[in-house]
């Protein structure tokens, strides 16, 4: 169980909530020569990462309003929490440790690599 | 007063068969609540608050999850542009066309709920304790304070939680609930009251409650 911050409600358990999928995804203006590809990277291609992922979240229990969220996929930290059309703050990711304390950069062990925002993907 | 309770189909609640129930003195109530209309107004405070007051004569909670009351109606925060207007049952009409009339310059939507909605009264000093078995709000007096207003899960079902009420450690509670979900709370709620000798509620259609201690109880 985990806790997360209603930018409207307060804290509340993750059992109220929603997950709602990578946020910041525009829909693409619809034009006549748009290919199939260019359709299917907005449907169906998301980023992924192991770590910093800006998602939506919505609150089905309560006020039911979608948040945006940073989550650290790799440690679940929830960095920060920010309304629909803000935008993201800066934030720091945390390494996740590895048993054997590898060096997180360098150690060649991409596990413990963290892709912060705007980076890789 | 069951009979007053069973009247035509159309003019039943849900719980219709159900009579108030309480523990032993001075821990916990349950009832239905009778009739009364309701309604959800989506409205922007900012662009329609002034509207609201004149039209019906009370104003919109300033902060979130607060109430207003003022005498029978009273209006619920369910979100941070969504209101539940809660009224006697004859004041339905004309607190409708008032808010028609009223905000007819504003955005807005407004939608009667009210057989969609039923309210079940939770009160006495064990009250909180008992909802606190099945939601994971924080309802310690510290943090649910009177006046407040809550949206969670109680048992499997989605419930509004307004805490009317609360005079020496005595709370009286609100729960509004989607109609279909009544039967199911309330005899969740029964379930709850037990240690406080609350009597047992079968489910009306006979469907086991899936708690241990109601299975074990039977075997």
């Amino acid at each position: 169980m985990f806790v997360i911050t209603c930018p409207y409600c307060g804290e509340r358990d993750l059992t109220e909530f929603a997950y709602g999928g990578e946020a910041h995804i525009a829909r693409p203006h619809w034009r006549e020569d748009m290919s199939d590809a260019e359709w299917a990277d907005f449907l169906f291609m998301r980023a992924n990462p192991k770590g910093v992922l800006a998602e939506r979240w919505m609150h089905a229990a309560g006020c039911r309003r979608f948040f945006n969220m940073l989550r650290n996929t790799a440690t679940d930290d929830i960095l920060a929490v920010y309304r629909i059309g803000e935008t993201p703050p800066k934030v720091e990711a945390r390494l996740p440790a590895t048993p054997s304390g590898e060096a997180p950069l360098g150690s060649g062990n991409d596990a413990v690599k963290v892709i912060q925002p705007g980076e890789g993907g | 007063m069951a009979e007053e309770r069973v009247g035509p189909p159309e003019r039943r609640l849900p719980l219709f068969r159900r009579q108030a129930i309480e523990g032993a003195p001075g821990t916990i109530k349950l009832a239905e609540l009778p009739f009364a209309a309701k309604f959800v107004l989506r409205l922007d405070p900012a662009a329609g608050e002034a509207a609201f007051r004149q039209a019906a004569g009370l104003d919109l909670p300033a902060a979130p999850l607060m109430s207003v009351v003022n005498g029978e109606r009273a209006v619920l925060w369910l979100g941070p542009d969504e209101f539940l207007v809660v009224a006697p049952e004859a004041e339905a009409g004309e607190l409708a066309e008032a808010l028609a009339a009223g905000l007819a310059d504003t955005h807005h939507q407004f939608t009667e709920v009210s057989n969609y909605y039923t309210a079940i009264l939770v009160e006495g000093p064990k009250a909180r304790q008992a909802l606190m078995k099945l939601t994971t709000l924080d309802l310690h007096p510290r943090a649910f304070k009177p006046g407040m207003v809550a949206g969670s899960n109680f048992g499997h079902a989605q419930a509004y939680l307004w805490l009317e009420h609360e005079e020496e450690g005595a709370a009286r509670l609100r729960l509004y609930v989607r109609w279909s979900m009544a039967e199911y709370l309330w005899c969740a709620l029964a379930e709850a009251g037990r240690e406080w000798g609350v009597p047992e509620q079968e489910p009306v259609a006979g469907e086991p409650m899936l708690t241990e201690s109601v299975t074990s109880r039977k075997a």
